[in-house]
This record gives C-alpha cells, sequence and structure tokens, in this order.
C-alpha cells in the first residue's frame, strides 16, 4: 500500500523537480545569450568609438599640418608686411604697435583705457598706429570664428576705407561680445560698419572673407613673436607699464616722441 | 577558460578594487593640488595672468576666474584635496583588511556620487559654456569616474547600499558579467572622443 503510493509521489515529485530544473536552467540559458550578446554589442560599440577617436585625431592632425584657411594670402592696402593694418601719419615720430584678438576681453579692457589717448596722440600726428588683428581665440565663439571673422572685416575696412578704421575699430570693442559665446552675427558686425560710416559696398565684402588667409598668416607670424595679447610696443620695444589705466601709456609715448630729439 | 575565471577571481578582490581607487584617488589629489596652487596665485596676484596666453588651450585664464571655477565661494579644487584623502584612507584602511560598516560605506557611496555629479557639471560647464579646457580639470574628471566606479562595484559586491533584493539580485549579476568594465570603458571612450571633438584642432597645434 505504502509503496506504490509512495512510488507515484516519488515520481510526481522527480517530475515536478525536473520541471523546475529545467525552467531554471532555461532562465539561466536565457539570460546568459542575453549577456552574450550585450558584451557583444558593447564590444562593437567600443570598437566604434576608439574608430571614431582615431579619424577624429587624424583628421585634426592633418588640418593643423596643412594650411587652415584656404586661398591666396591677399594683402590688405594700407597694411605692413609683418601683418599690421596702419592707421594715422605715416611720418608720425612714434610707431606703436597693439597686437590684439577682437575677442580677447583685456584688449577690450585695454582700449577702454587708452582708446581715446591713442585717437588723440594719432590726430595730433605724434603716433602712427599698428594693429595686428589676430585670430588665435576663433575657439572661444562656439564655432563662429568670430575672431576670425571681425580681423577679416578689419582688414577689409582698412583696405577699402582706411579713414574709417578707427571709428570701426573703436565700435568693434565698443560691443565686444563675453569670451566664450557666438560673438556678433556678420549682420551685427556689418551694422557696427555702417554706423562707423563705411560704405555698403564695403561692407558688402565682408562675407567673401578676402583677407581670411592673410589674417591667419599674419596670426601665425605674430604668435611666434608675442606670448599673449594684448601686447603693445612702442618703436619695437615692448611697453611693460600698466596697460589697463590711462597715463602710464601716453607718459611713455610721448617720453619716445621728445626723447630722441 | 581557467585565465578568464582568474581574471574574474582578480577583478571583483579587494586588491583590485582599492587598488584601483587609490591610485585613481592619489591622481584626483594631484590634479586638485595643481589646480589650488593655479587658484591660490592668480588670487593672490590677478595682475600675473591679466593677458589672452597663447597657446594655452585655456583662453584667457577664464576657467580659474569663472564663477563655476568658485561655485562656493572658494576653488573647486579644495574640495578635491578635502575629500580625496579620505578615500586614500578608505581605500589604505580596506587594503590592510578593515571593513567598515555599511553604513559608513553607504555615506561614502551618496556623498562621492554628488562629487561624481559636481565634476561633470564643472566638466559641462568648462567645454561648452567657458569654451576652454584644462587638462588638469580633464584628469579630475578621469580619476573620480574611476573612483566612483571601483566604489560602486564594491558596494554592489557587498550589498552595502540597502538595495532591495529586486535590484541587488540584477546589479550583483551586472557585475558578474563584467558589464560594468564595459560601462565604463565606453564611458572613458565617450568622454574621450568629445574631448577630442571639440579640441582636436587646439590639441594638436
Amino acid at each position: 500500500m505504502t509503496s506504490p503510493r509512495g512510488s507515484s509521489m516519488g515520481k510526481q515529485g522527480r517530475e515536478r523537480s525536473r520541471a523546475v530544473r529545467e525552467a531554471q536552467a532555461a532562465v539561466l540559458a536565457r539570460r546568459s545569450r542575453r549577456q552574450r550578446w550585450v558584451l557583444a554589442g558593447g564590444g562593437l560599440v567600443i570598437v566604434a568609438l576608439l574608430a571614431a577617436i582615431v579619424v577624429v585625431v587624424v583628421n585634426a592632425a592633418g588640418s593643423k599640418s596643412g594650411d587652415t584657411v584656404a586661398g591666396a594670402v591677399v594683402r590688405p592696402a594700407n597694411a605692413t608686411a609683418a601683418g599690421a593694418l596702419t592707421i594715422g601719419d605715416p611720418d608720425a615720430p612714434v610707431r606703436l604697435e597693439v597686437f590684439l584678438d577682437y575677442m580677447c576681453p583685456f584688449c577690450g579692457r585695454f582700449e577702454r583705457a587708452n582708446g581715446a589717448e591713442i585717437d588723440r596722440l594719432v590726430g595730433a600726428g605724434t603716433v602712427r598706429l599698428e594693429v595686428y588683428p589676430l585670430a588665435f581665440l576663433d575657439e572661444a565663439s562656439r564655432g563662429t570664428e568670430y575672431s576670425s571673422r571681425t580681423a577679416n572685416a578689419a582688414a577689409t575696412v582698412a583696405d577699402r576705407a582706411p579713414a574709417q578704421l578707427p571709428a570701426f575699430h573703436r565700435a568693434l570693442f565698443d560691443r565686444q561680445p563675453e569670451e566664450g559665446t557666438a560673438g556678433l552675427t556678420d549682420d551685427e558686425i556689418a551694422g557696427l560698419a555702417r554706423a562707423a560710416k563705411v560704405p555698403d559696398d564695403v561692407v558688402a565684402q565682408f562675407g567673401e572673407r578676402r583677407f581670411a588667409a592673410w589674417v591667419a598668416a599674419s596670426t601665425k607670424t605674430a604668435l611666434d613673436d608675442i606670448s599673449g595679447t594684448p601686447t603693445v610696443r612702442i618703436d619695437g620695444r615692448q611697453f611693460t607699464g600698466d596697460l589697463y589705466q590711462a597715463g602710464p601709456l601716453t607718459q611713455a609715448i610721448t617720453a619716445a616722441a621728445t626723447g630722441p630729439q | 577558460m581557467t585565465a578568464l575565471t582568474g581574471l574574474r577571481a582578480v577583478r571583483h578582490s579587494d586588491v583590485w578594487i582599492f587598488g584601483t581607487m587609490l591610485f585613481s584617488a592619489c591622481l584626483s589629489l594631484i590634479a586638485s593640488f595643481v589646480l589650488s596652487v593655479d587658484a591660490v596665485t592668480l588670487a593672490a596676484d590677478p595682475a600675473s595672468d591679466l593677458s589672452c596666453n597663447i597657446n594655452a588651450v585655456i583662453s584667457c585664464g577664464t576657467v580659474g576666474g569663472s564663477w563655476q571655477a568658485h561655485l562656493f565661494g572658494f576653488p573647486n579644487a579644495f574640495l578635491g584635496l578635502v575629500a580625496e584623502p579620505v578615500v586614500i584612507t578608505v581605500a589604505v584602511a580596506s587594503l590592510g583588511g578593515v571593513r567598515f560598516p555599511r553604513w559608513f560605506m553607504c555615506a561614502a557611496q551618496v556623498v562621492y556620487t554628488l562629487g561624481f555629479g559636481f565634476a561633470y557639471w564643472l566638466l559641462y560647464q568648462s567645454m561648452f559654456v567657458i569654451g576652454a579646457l584644462c587638462p588638469w580639470c580633464l584628469l579630475v574628471t578621469v580619476s573620480t569616474t574611476l573612483v566612483f566606479a571601483s566604489l560602486t562595484h564594491v558596494n554592489l559586491r557587498d550589498g552595502n547600499l540597502y538595495l532591495p533584493p529586486r535590484v541587488q539580485a540584477p546589479a550583483v549579476r551586472f557585475l558578474h558579467a563584467d558589464l560594468d568594465v564595459l560601462a565604463v570603458t565606453i564611458w572613458l571612450l565617450v568622454l574621450a572622443l568629445a574631448v577630442v571633438l571639440k579640441y582636436g584642432g587646439t590639441l594638436f597645434a
């Protein structure tokens, strides 16, 4: 009596436990299969990412070795061979060189402190100003290359409407955008130029970026020469006084104008 | 297969996990120290950096001088000087066989997760808002990620996080399937890709 019942229960029990075991094995198998897929997928993602990194690095290294700006270097009229735009009487006794980037906040501070004095000294025939509009802060304008666009615009004005260059130059610093922002749009830059009385047909040429290659070339030359902007030189010698308040620069210029004579 | 099993055993061992934690925390401490010294120098002599330096991807000293760099009123790097020695102590003690209570490890996880989030917020700010990159900041980001990964690894392994079984069991399976290695590798590669995409041109100038 007991043995058949017991054996039948045992059989049922064995079947049940086998079913449980099989179900568990199926779960495990499904899980490990899924894990294998995830690992394979992850491996693919890793390979793709590595490939993407290599491509980007190779591209970046390649574009740097060649010229970044295509096109022939056209030197604007009223520019020196060294890459400066000239303002003022070429026979003025003191040569004042200013290396700047229109995106550089410290250049803006320099301009606010000394711009009026420089204008006065240029007007008085004491100073011939040589402005180097550089474009090394292009990275700091969220891809809009603000430095290059403004430097090209300034070069275009120097080339076609040199009398308006001081006013345009001043306007660019009056409306200087914060570093790291997209900067002014092309239309806004054109608006500043028109307000500075640059003729419309000259403003219309900003978009051609005719002097982009010249800006790039003179930036490259200048970067071998200076370590930061603003860099200010009086008759070729670096001015080491306080750049950010009016006075010291004027004194140094006056001394240079009267000194040697 | 035995080599793989052996490798796995090593990977889940205290020596490996806390060794990684110790190494990464030391890197992070060094970077924080350099950044703190910079911040103090900058604060002592604001005129020392009153120009837009060429050849520094940090364009105009703007990263160090930005409000994001002083979110709590002092240079962020000071936080690293405070936090990383604690991580180093925990790692060294654990390597020496000390077992910290569950609540301690859980608290460490919570605090470090906040720091981890902060490191990535700063990275985002410097990449997309300030638009400059500082190499030491990037080292902090990477080493913080590694510390976070190793801390999370050990806390999941030991069940320190008071997770319900429904979450704990899959988390442990995740570790045993080595998916955490996969996740961290992908994470760091995405970071590397973002950096070369954004700064590729400047990095190789």
